[in-house]
């Protein structure tokens, strides 16, 4: 009950926000809300099956170059058909990506994801005549339930309308997440992490399981992508580098990987620390985060939830 | 034509080089401690900048050209102590740990080390200056090759037969080879794991570091070359196996030959090649040509 | 003197000067309409990456000009404050961008380099009604505007401009040239350069063959398997439009097997690191572009050669030309304050800013610089043949070739390709 509550408060909070804070702050939740769907997606894989994907900005720059290319070169600006084929062209590609990573873990599965990561990179950099290359393509303003929306400024549409759709679509992948994680699918997820030869006896597909997971986990990234991408109005292979990826696992380890609302938490504090610290240390501020970053995985593994006893990470 | 060849051939043995330097570092370091080093591109660039540095300070001091190379392999070897420092002070908290929080560590490394590199040395391009042409150039069946290319190809050399001789031939290298096939069984036969740990990784470190020196008078240091380079050396590991001097040496020559036959036959494909090549082995062979086998689900 | 009258009379001499076309003279503070408290002044600079030397100039450059007007007194009395962020993906410095105009509330944005980013800052702030000076990006998709007539964005010299200009000064440097291979990195700079380039020669050749072209990526630091591939053309010339410490490298490694012994060579842009190009292995007779800023140019003002001086002594470099793209954006955003404070006898807003910077002509460290009326940057830019004689122990040019944008920048609504091939040889 008390959880249900504060659940609540929270996300009344932010529905609150574009009242109370300046017009740069609300922006920022914007990024937020986005990594927050991206996050809930990997932590599945994290936290829940115990893979940690390097490679998981390819999904997301999936979900960005959807949107551009359906508004700038397809004429579709409706966010509900960019948000529903980003999702399907995340598990389209996510299927066969899935396939070969998924039989390996650890550190050959970290590295296979960042390889397929930076190809996805690679291409859309070399490919310029498609994808714009360097210089991206644009993401054009969408339509929110049909309403254009396209006379009022850029801003102000970001600060109203996109930011409650935006939170919306937040509420509602973390809905389905937590039906997810507690359905006996996810009861399965957490026994192949923690035994996985136990799971096989137990007559659990590890492989198929590992899979299944990693599809929805490509499909979250990539519905956050297309969140991403239309508040800067131009998507790019910057996106897809291998330190985006390495920039989200942190947020989820910062936040905390063992427990569901971590990762939210970590995608909130690391933006708000990083615009923080940009502006306090703009020479050094990558040494502090790196810093930060060296602190979380040494005193406080379990991240900020970790800390507060919410969560207790399972030592491997 | 034959002129043509050599010159390829030299250029893609030298690119190898600079592979297996980088790479070797690595190796060393995933062999026994099984952490993926995501740094060693970082400790790659903090050689280049030293080198440059002990380069300007000799020609500055007057030293003659000819011994260049001294102050850049001395500087190269010296900085390579800040592998003990990182060690000790770093990364032996996480050795208990699953292997993605070292990885992460050594993540948060590359960020680290990225504004401390740029805080002492700046942004603009650092190189030696002429240095490089000092030693001249020879024909080889009518190709200019550089000398110091050569000197280059002879150090990757000499220091993969050191390794392989340190690793084959001495009680350090029974440790380390016995290590890697077996932490738990090494530690119960009485090895000092710790000791060995520290002496390993600044094993790699300084295979790092000196081959950041090594390079730097054919190149120049510029911002953020250590976060490029991770990804050449991950393809010549993945394709040489990782954990393998053998891989590296092999990877390397592979990596290399191939991109310098592509830029000369087919420029278009280059690194892409290079890539499909990475996942075909990862998936088709994931212990890569000589490495042990993977860790399959 | 009532003081209405003296009012009327400060208002009437600040137009009368403003007339002649000379700057507003400072005088004793609180001049009337002018906020007492600085001018905050947005700056984007990039800080990391292999353009991080161009961004590190761009900041001393706009450093010192700030410097300058702040012991002068301020734009109008009031004192320039910079408020510096970092410019690196797009995504992230949007977000820097917006924190700029609407958190710290900075009256005008300067900087922008790289065009990823800039084509993602052009409809931003044409959306927070800012202006916005880029140093050295545009809104080009490629050779093509996609802002054709912003408002609000001031945007740098078209990209392939330098290469444009080498293409004409080559058939006068080097004749007979007969086969040409290009070497430029993997992205739209590096294309857009390579087809400029092709375009102009075969204007003056129409018969030259273009044998090989290479399109390393970015942050290569080993050519020398591109280096084999080149001398296995056998081209008359080759064409490099590197701008960064990789210019310095691939210069490096030809001398190394002697390739411009036999070959021609023309370095669009490798002037952005200048010092470092040293005589050891930087032979005389290349050509060698600076972009709009040469530092020893023998014509150069005093107000160059001061900056060159302070610069030297301050960094122990030599200032690239990206010092001067940001100091004009610098000056003409002044000169346009001070313009319209003359018209407005107020602070001016940031519409009538604007309006004051289209058209406007100012004096930088490289000579008159000045903005088309559809705010892209007019100005000189500084090519010629490399040589040794000089006191420096890197390469400079004898003779210097200035060339205006007048004569090599596509004019406003024009088609690139349409237009030089409309040139009357």
């Amino acid at each position: 009950m008390k959880g249900r509550l504060g659940l609540a408060v929270a996300v009344a909070a932010v529905a609150a926000v574009p009242y109370v804070a300046p017009t740069y702050h609300v922006l920022l939740m914007l990024p937020f809300m986005a990594y927050g769907v991206v996050l809930l997606g990997l932590n599945l894989l994290f936290g829940y099956t115990g893979l940690v994907s390097f490679g998981h900005a390819l999904f997301i720059g999936i979900g960005a170059y959807t949107g551009a290319f359906l508004t700038s070169r397809f004429g579709v600006r409706s966010l509900e058909v960019i948000v529903l084929t980003a999702a399907v062209l995340g598990a389209v590609v996510a299927a066969p990506v899935a396939l070969l990573c998924v039989r390996y873990v650890k550190i050959y599965f970290g590295m296979l994801t960042l390889a397929f990561g930076m190809l996805f990179y690679t291409f859309v950099l070399k490919f310029y005549r498609l994808t714009g290359g360097d210089e991206g393509t644009p993401y054009l303003r969408p339509s929110l339930l049909g309403f254009g929306l396209n006379d009022i400024p850029k801003t102000d549409y970001l600060t109203g309308p996109y930011y409650y759709y935006s939170l919306v679509v937040l509420v509602v992948a973390a809905a389905v997440m937590w039906r997810v994680v507690h359905s006996p699918f996810g009861l399965c997820l957490k026994t192949i992490r923690d035994n996985p030869a136990k799971a096989e006896s137990l007559g659990i597909g590890v492989g198929r399981y590992r899979w299944y997971a990693f599809m929805i986990s490509a499909v979250y990234a990539a519905v956050g992508g297309a969140l991403l991408g239309a508040p800067i109005g131009n998507v790019d292979p910057t996106l897809a580098y291998w330190t985006h990826s390495g920039n989200i696992v942190f947020m989820t380890l910062l936040g905390g990987f063992a427990s569901f609302f971590g990762p939210i938490l970590g995608a909130f504090v690391f933006i708000y620390l990083e615009d923080f610290l940009k502006s306090l240390a703009p020479s050094s501020w990558r040494l502090i985060f790196g810093a930060l970053l060296a602190a979380t995985v040494i005193f406080a593994p379990g991240g900020l939830m970790g800390l507060v006893g919410r969560a207790r990470p399972r030592s491997t | 034509m034959t002129q043509h060849v050599v010159s390829v051939l030299m250029s893609g043995i030298f690119h190898a080089s600079i592979l297996f330097l980088v790479s070797a570092g690595l190796q060393v370091v995933f062999g026994v401690q099984k952490i993926f080093n995501l740094a060693c591109g970082s400790f790659y660039a903090l050689g280049a900048y030293v080198g440059v540095s002990a380069v300007q300070a000799y020609a500055a001091a007057g030293g003659p050209a000819a011994f260049f190379i001294v102050p850049l392999v001395l500087g190269g070897l010296l900085v390579g102590i800040v592998g003990v420092v990182i060690e000790r002070g770093l990364l032996r908290f996480v050795y208990d740990r699953d292997e993605t929080f070292q990885l992460l560590l050594t993540f948060a490394l590359v960020l680290m080390l990225e504004d401390v590199i740029r805080l002492t040395w700046g942004t603009s391009p650092l190189s030696t200056g002429g240095m490089y042409l000092v030693y001249g150039q020879v024909r080889i069946l009518g190709a200019a090759v550089p000398v110091y290319n050569l000197i280059v190809i002879a150090a990757s050399l000499v220091i993969a037969g050191g390794i392989g001789a340190l690793l084959t031939r001495t009680a350090f290298g029974r440790i380390i080879r016995a290590a890697a096939d077996n932490r738990e069984m090494a530690a119960a036969l009485g090895v000092d794991m710790r000791w060995l740990y520290a002496q390993v990784f600044t094993l790699g470190t300084v295979l790092g570091t000196i081959g950041g020196a090594l390079v730097i008078p054919a190149t120049a240091a510029m911002s953020e070359m250590g976060i490029e380079l991770i990804v050449e050396a991950f393809a010549v590991v993945v394709i040489g196996g990782l954990g393998s001097m053998r891989g590296a040496l092999v990877g390397a020559l592979v990596v290399g030959l191939l991109r310098a036959v592509a830029i000369s036959v087919y420029p278009e494909l280059e690194m892409l090649l290079i890539y499909l090549i990475v996942i075909a082995v990862l998936v088709l062979r994931p212990r890569g040509l000589f490495g042990a086998a993977a860790t399959a689900a | 003197m009532t003081g209405s009258r003296r009012e009327f009379l400060k208002g009437i001499g600040a137009a009368a000067v403003a007339a002649a076309g000379a700057p507003a003279i400072v005088s004793a503070q609180g001049r009337k309409g002018v906020p007492s408290d600085p001018v905050k002044i947005g700056v984007l600079a990039i800080r990391a990456g292999i353009a991080a030397p161009v961004g590190t100039a761009g900041l001393r450059g706009t450093e010192w000009w700030a410097e300058r007007v702040n012991k002068a007194g301020g734009i109008l009395g009031r004192k320039v404050q910079l408020v510096v962020e970092e410019e690196s993906n797009p995504k992230d410095t949007v977000e820097r961008y917006r924190k700029l105009v609407l958190q710290e509330k900075v009256e005008v944005v300067l900087g922008g380099i790289s065009t990823g980013v800039t084509l993602a800052l052009g409809p931003v702030a044409e959306d927070l009604a800012t202006p916005w000076l880029s140093w050295d990006g545009t809104t080009q998709k490629g050779v093509d505007e996609t802002m054709p007539n912003p408002r609000w964005a001031f945007k740098s010299v078209d990209n392939e401009v330098e290469a444009i200009v080498a293409g004409i000064l080559t058939p006068k440097y080097f004749k007979g040239v007969k086969t040409v291979a290009g070497i430029g990195n993997d992205y739209s700079y590096g294309h857009d350069c390579w087809q400029s380039y092709q375009a102009v020669l075969k204007r003056y050749v129409p018969d030259v063959k273009f044998v090989l072209e290479l399109f390393p990526k970015l942050g290569v630091t080993d050519f020398t398997s591109h280096i084999a591939a080149i001398q296995q053309s056998k081209a008359d010339l080759l064409m490099c439009s590197f701008w960064s410490g990789d210019a310095t490298i691939i210069m490096k490694q030809a001398a190394a097997v002697g390739l411009f012994k036999t070959m021609k060579g023309v370095f669009t842009t490798a002037g952005g690191v200048h010092d470092s190009l040293k005589k050891e292995f930087t032979p005389e007779g290349l050509l060698l572009g600076y972009n709009t800023m040469y530092f020893d140019d023998p014509k150069g003002s005093p107000l160059l050669k001061e900056f060159v001086r302070e610069y030297k002594a301050r960094y122990n470099e030599y200032p690239p030309y990206e010092c001067d793209h940001a100091y004009f954006n610098a000056e003409s955003y002044k000169a346009a304050v001070e313009k319209a404070y003359a018209a407005a006898q107020q602070w001016p807003s940031k519409a009538q800013v604007v309006k004051a910077l289209e058209g406007i002509e100012v004096e930088s460290l490289s000579g008159k610089r000045g903005w088309r009326e559809d705010h892209v940057q007019m100005c000189n830019f500084y090519q010629g043949l490399t040589t040794h004689k000089n006191a420096y122990d890197f390469a400079t040019i004898n003779p210097v070739e200035v060339v205006s944008t007048r004569q090599a920048m596509k004019p406003a609504g024009a088609k690139l390709f349409d237009w030089i091939n409309g040139w009357k040889i």
